[in-house]
This record gives C-alpha cells, sequence and structure tokens, in this order.
C-alpha cells in the first residue's frame, strides 16, 4: 500500500482482556472515498474507529493517516470524529456547543455562524439552535453530534453510527449529504450496523469479530456473494466464514 | 486562547446549573455557620455538685495572740468563683449521693469537709511562711503550722470523655486558683512566674481551627467539583472531542485549572468573609499572601482531583476516591489535632497531605500576620504540589480520552 492512501491500516490486533476487538486487521481508504464499516453490535467498529483517531493504542500493528502514523497531534485539525456517544454539552444550546468546539479548531465566530447555518439546516435544527440540547431526543443529539463533527471542514471524518435513531428521510439526507463531501475530496469512514445503509457507499467493509470479512464497493459485494442485497450479502459471508472454521 | 475558552465553557456550564451554583455559594456557608457555631473551643452546660460542709472557720497560730478563730468561707467563695458560663452547679447536702451521681450526666462532684476553709487557709500560712495579718484593726504574726495529711477536698471526676474531663479539671483549678489568691499569694502560679502571652490571649479556640476548617472545605468542594466535572467530561465523550482537537494537554489542564481556581478563589473569599463577618475570626494578615496561599493550595487540590478523575471509571467511583483524601485530611493534616500529638511513626503522612501545608501557612498569616519571607516552607511545598500535579494533569488528561 502506498501513501495514496488517507488512511491506512496494517495489522491491527487489539484486545480487552480475553477478548478480541481487532485480528490483525488491514486495510485503507482513498482520497474522496466514502468507505462504509459494517457489522454487527460488538463487531470492532467503533474500536476501530478509535484506533485510527489515535485513541486507543493497537497491540499490534500500526495505522496512519493523511501519512502520518497515529497517534499523531499533526492530523488533529484535519480530523473530523463523531463519536458513538453523543458527546455533546447538554447543559449548553446547540449553538454554545458548535461555538465551543468550533474555537477550538480556530474558527473564528463568523466562520462558525456560517457552518452552523449550514450544517444546521441538513440535521434540520435550524430553528432549534438556540435551544439546550439536554431537552433533546436522542436522535436530535445525534444531528448535533455530527455538526459539530463537521464544524471545521475535516479533510478526513470518522462518522459512528451517524445515522442511529435517525427518522427514514433524514438518513437519506445524511447519506447524500456524505456523498456530497466525498465528491468535495473529503474521505469518510461511516460505520453503521445497518448493514443495507452501507450501499450508499463507494467501498464496504464487512467486519465480524475484528476482521474484514470482505471489502469492496457494494456492487462487487453483491456479485461476489450473487445476491441482491448487502444484507443477504453478509449473511451469505457470515455462513460461510462460520463453514471455514474448525 | 484556547485555555481561556475551555477555562470559559467550564465556568458557564458549572454556573447555569442551579444546584452546582447552590453548591458553590452555599456550601461554603453551611461550613461556615457550623464551625463557627459548633468548634468555638469553650465548654458550657458541665453538671458539677458541689457538697458544701465547710463551717468557714479558721484557726491559726499567731505571735501575739495565740491561737485565734477567725471566718473566712472559703467553700462559698469557691462555688461562687466557679465560671457559670462552663458549669453548671448543682449544691447538695449529701456526700454519697453526689459521688454516686458522677457519670450520670454529672461531670464531677466535688466534697468539701468541715474543715475546708482551716486546711486551705492554714497550708497557706504553711507554704508562704511567717506573716502580719490585720485582723479587726490589730496586727498579728501567723505562724505556720505543720503540713496538713492529706487532700482536705475530695473531687470524683467522669474522665470517660478525656476532653471535657480536662475542660472541668481546667475550670476548678481556676476556681481554686481565684480563691486560693486571696488568701495566700504564694500559692497560685501568677506570683511565681511572670506570664507574658505572646498574642495577649487575643487568639481564640474559633481563630485557632478557622483556617484549618476553611482549607478542608476549600479541598471538599474543589477536589469534587473537579474530579466530578472531569469525570463527567470523560463519560459523556465531550472530553474525548475536545482532546481529538488540535489542543494540547497542556491547553485542556491550563482551562480547567484557571475555572476551578477562580471557583476556589471565589468560595475562600466567601468562606473568609462569612468567618470574619459572622465570628470575628482573627485576620491580621495581608490578604495577598492568603490569596497566594489559597491560589496554590487550590492549583494543587485541582491537580490531585484531576488524578482522581483518571483513576475512576464513574462519578461514583470519583466520589469514594475523594473520601480518601479528605478522611486523611481531617484526622492527619492538624487542623483540629496538633501535629505534635501523632506519634512520630504517623507524622510522615500528615507531611504527604496537601492540607497540612495550607493549614499551616493559612494559620501563620491569619493569626500571627506573618508576611511571605516568613511563609517560605509551606509556600515552596504548596507550590512544588501544584507543580507536580498540574505536570500529572497534563500527563493523565491525555490518557483520560484513552480511558473514555
Amino acid at each position: 500500500m502506498s501513501d495514496e492512501y488517507v488512511i491506512r491500516a496494517e495489522g491491527l490486533s487489539k484486545k480487552f482482556g480475553k477478548r478480541i476487538a481487532l485480528n490483525n486487521l488491514s486495510f485503507a481508504v482513498g482520497q474522496g472515498q466514502l468507505y462504509g464499516l459494517a457489522g454487527p453490535n460488538g463487531a470492532g467498529k467503533t474500536t476501530l474507529i478509535r484506533t485510527l483517531c489515535g485513541l486507543l493504542k493497537p497491540d499490534r500493528g500500526a495505522a496512519f493517516l493523511l501519512g502520518w502514523q497515529m497517534p499523531s497531534t499533526r492530523v488533529r485539525s484535519q480530523l473530523g470524529y463523531m463519536p458513538q456517544d453523543f458527546a455533546v454539552y447538554n447543559d449548553l444550546t446547540v449553538l454554545q456547543n458548535l461555538e465551543f468546539f468550533g474555537r477550538l479548531y480556530n474558527l473564528r465566530r463568523s466562520q462558525i455562524h456560517q457552518r452552523a447555518d449550514e450544517l444546521l439546516e441538513l440535521v434540520r435544527l435550524s430553528d432549534r439552535r438556540r435551544d439546550k440540547v439536554g431537552s433533546f431526543s436522542g436522535g436530535m443529539r445525534r444531528r448535533v453530534s455530527l455538526a459539530i463533527s463537521l464544524l471545521h471542514k475535516p479533510r478526513l471524518a470518522f462518522l459512528d453510527e451517524p445515522t442511529a435513531g435517525v427518522d427514514p428521510k433524514l438518513r437519506r439526507d445524511f447519506w447524500d449529504y456524505f456523498n456530497d463531501l466525498a465528491e468535495l475530496g473529503v474521505s469518510l469512514v461511516v460505520t453503521t450496523h445497518l448493514v443495507e445503509e452501507a450501499t450508499r457507499c463507494s467501498m464496504v467493509g464487512f467486519l465480524i469479530a475484528g476482521r474484514l470479512l470482505t471489502e469492496g464497493t457494494p456492487e462487487d459485494i453483491l456479485s461476489q456473494t450473487s445476491t441482491a442485497n448487502l444484507d443477504d450479502a453478509f449473511i451469505e459471508l457470515q455462513e460461510q466464514g462460520e463453514a471455514v472454521q474448525p | 486562547m484556547t485555555s481561556l475558552g475551555i477555562a470559559f465553557n467550564v465556568l458557564r456550564r458549572t454556573l447555569s446549573d442551579v444546584r452546582t451554583m447552590a453548591l458553590i455559594v452555599v456550601l461554603p456557608l453551611f461550613f461556615v455557620l457550623l464551625y463557627g457555631n459548633s468548634f468555638s473551643g469553650t465548654y458550657s452546660d458541665l453538671r458539677v455538685i458541689v457538697v458544701n460542709g465547710d463551717n468557714g472557720l479558721v484557726s491559726v497560730r499567731t505571735a501575739e495572740y495565740g491561737r485565734i478563730t477567725i471566718a473566712a468561707d472559703l467553700g462559698s467563695a469557691f462555688i461562687d468563683a466557679l465560671d457559670p458560663n462552663a458549669f453548671t452547679v448543682e449544691v447538695m447536702d449529701d456526700s454519697e449521693a453526689a459521688l454516686a451521681a458522677v457519670g450520670d450526666d454529672v461531670w464531677a462532684a466535688i466534697i468539701f469537709p468541715k474543715s475546708f476553709s482551716n486546711a486551705i487557709v492554714n497550708e497557706a500560712i504553711r507554704v508562704g511562711g511567717q506573716q502580719e495579718m490585720k485582723i479587726r484593726g490589730y496586727t498579728a504574726t501567723l505562724i505556720p503550722g505543720n503540713p496538713i495529711a492529706s487532700p482536705p477536698t475530695t473531687l470524683r471526676i467522669d474522665d470517660s470523655n478525656p476532653l471535657i474531663a480536662s475542660a472541668v479539671l481546667e475550670g476548678l483549678n481556676t476556681a481554686f486558683a481565684s480563691v486560693l489568691q486571696s488568701q495566700q499569694s504564694a500559692l497560685v502560679m501568677e506570683s511565681m512566674l511572670d506570664v507574658q502571652p505572646l498574642h495577649e490571649g487575643e487568639i481564640k479556640m474559633l481563630d485557632f481551627t478557622a483556617p484549618g476548617i476553611i482549607g478542608f472545605a476549600m479541598t471538599l468542594i474543589t477536589v469534587m467539583l473537579t474530579a466530578m466535572a472531569v469525570v463527567r467530561e470523560r463519560t459523556g465523550g465531550t472530553l474525548t472531542r475536545i482532546l481529538i482537537a488540535p489542543v494540547s494537554a497542556w491547553q485542556v489542564t491550563i482551562g480547567y485549572t484557571l475555572a476551578f481556581s477562580l471557583i476556589a478563589l471565589f468560595q475562600s473569599a466567601e468562606l473568609f468573609a462569612a468567618s470574619a463577618l459572622l465570628f470575628d475570626i482573627r485576620f491580621v494578615g495581608d490578604p495577598g499572601v492568603v490569596a497566594l496561599i489559597v491560589v496554590l493550595f487550590a492549583i494543587g487540590l485541582q491537580g490531585i482531583a484531576t488524578l482522581i478523575s483518571t483513576l475512576s471509571k464513574n462519578e461514583a467511583q470519583a466520589m469514594q476516591f475523594v473520601l480518601f483524601l479528605l478522611i486523611p485530611s481531617i484526622m492527619l493534616s492538624g487542623v483540629f489535632w496538633p501535629l505534635e500529638t501523632m506519634p512520630a511513626s504517623i507524622r510522615p503522612l500528615s507531611y504527604a497531605i496537601p492540607l497540612t501545608f495550607a493549614n499551616s501557612a493559612l494559620r501563620k498569616s491569619m493569626l500571627k500576620g506573618l508576611g511571605i519571607q516568613d511563609l517560605g516552607f509551606e509556600l515552596a511545598v504548596l507550590g512544588g504540589i501544584a507543580f507536580g500535579t498540574l505536570l500529572l494533569s497534563v500527563v493523565f488528561m491525555r490518557r483520560q480520552a484513552y480511558r473514555a
């Protein structure tokens, strides 16, 4: 693999006690790619994202972002991260949350407000910008979290389950927006446990028990498994994997 | 600027929460009211029983008139001399019943025999030596007699509470000294010693305990607030967001330190003001020096709280760790008991507690008015703790993200 990839992981392994979270996992994401990381709960998606971001140290292997081995402080300003938790201040308003995190990325007040207008329009919270986040439902808080993650126009974004708890229409809008960002050259890694959602990605990786079951474009995977949708493809691959297990 | 932004965010969030604000504003006042009313160091309503069998007659030998008998009701004088603020005196006739009552809400019983005045006066003459005395216009030379065979008075005391027993004994001694002084100055300490209290006796027990209690209140509130806030940030995921931004662990730590040090300063100002206004606590030191002590102490506490938050998985665990700091701070820092009363084997533990040095520095400044030049050791230790824990906080702040 060369550094034309913005994300490169080589032989990542991570254990929590006796549980293997990542099992010698290697993969790469190119610039402007929308990479969907699909798999059931506990497959290792969040661990992989946290390791790539430098929030977890792998037991073995290495991760490189934008050519820098993680953890590195050099890529932080170009990195967007949406954790699976809401990770928002419930006692602040939407705008206050955006202002605080925007300042951490050295954005000027006018820049923050301009981006806030765009992103709150996307997540349909424009009219709630002055409401405290604590009064929001789980899905709404996730939308605030997404807006914060993309506020500083990152080159590379890791979005952990951004569509969980979001209604179908808004979910479709999110995926449209992710594709728009990818077209602008932003690389995105988006995790989802709703495998079918990954059809909206340019690349898909199926993760199970810390291993990449397969990866490719959605079309490649469907053709490889001779299935009609990614849900079926995933089940087929999972069963094949189990069949070859001793 | 990033640190200021983080500090502003912490302050804004802390101050917007009504319950936390109440904790910040009300808890120091609560502390002051409690200790001001409970740690006065003076005793009251100590029940004692006096059986006054004294006949008030004194028989003395004189050179001019031989043995004469004079009236000197010292038993009654003793009862009158007992401090009415400290003692509730009950006079009884039955000695047996009085002695039996001790231990049942009665701290002491004192039995004056029939010859009490006689014994006291003759002992005073013996100790003081031959001397002249005016009796009804005549001058008589008093001749010392033999020492008395045994103490003329019986005192039974309930020593189940050594502090109260000691206070009762001190009160009775004071009353005795007052009675004896009226008879023979040679028997009282003041006639033998030229006592020169350094602070003219102006330092009350409450003044002595106040600096330590204020320091303890700061420890409790600052450590609790900081540890809980950092744990909440971590478990809520916002700390991860902060640490993944282009912000150094230094900037984050300085931001937190700024915010919580400001809160600690506000609270300590409230503690000092309320103590001075409500209980007239002695404060002869330079407020600037006290502020310096408070700031160094608060930074150290904030650092310790950050370390506690690193060790804690959640807020409940943080509270448990806070107790490991608070309990030794109460027991070993010299706030309530002087370090000199602790065994040598325990004392090193006292010197591992920041409150020991904050308490010592605050006492020296508030009670004695000592300046920076006299507080070099305490300020150096507090500064060292502040700097050391700040460094460790930076290291552990980054690890908070890994633990989130």
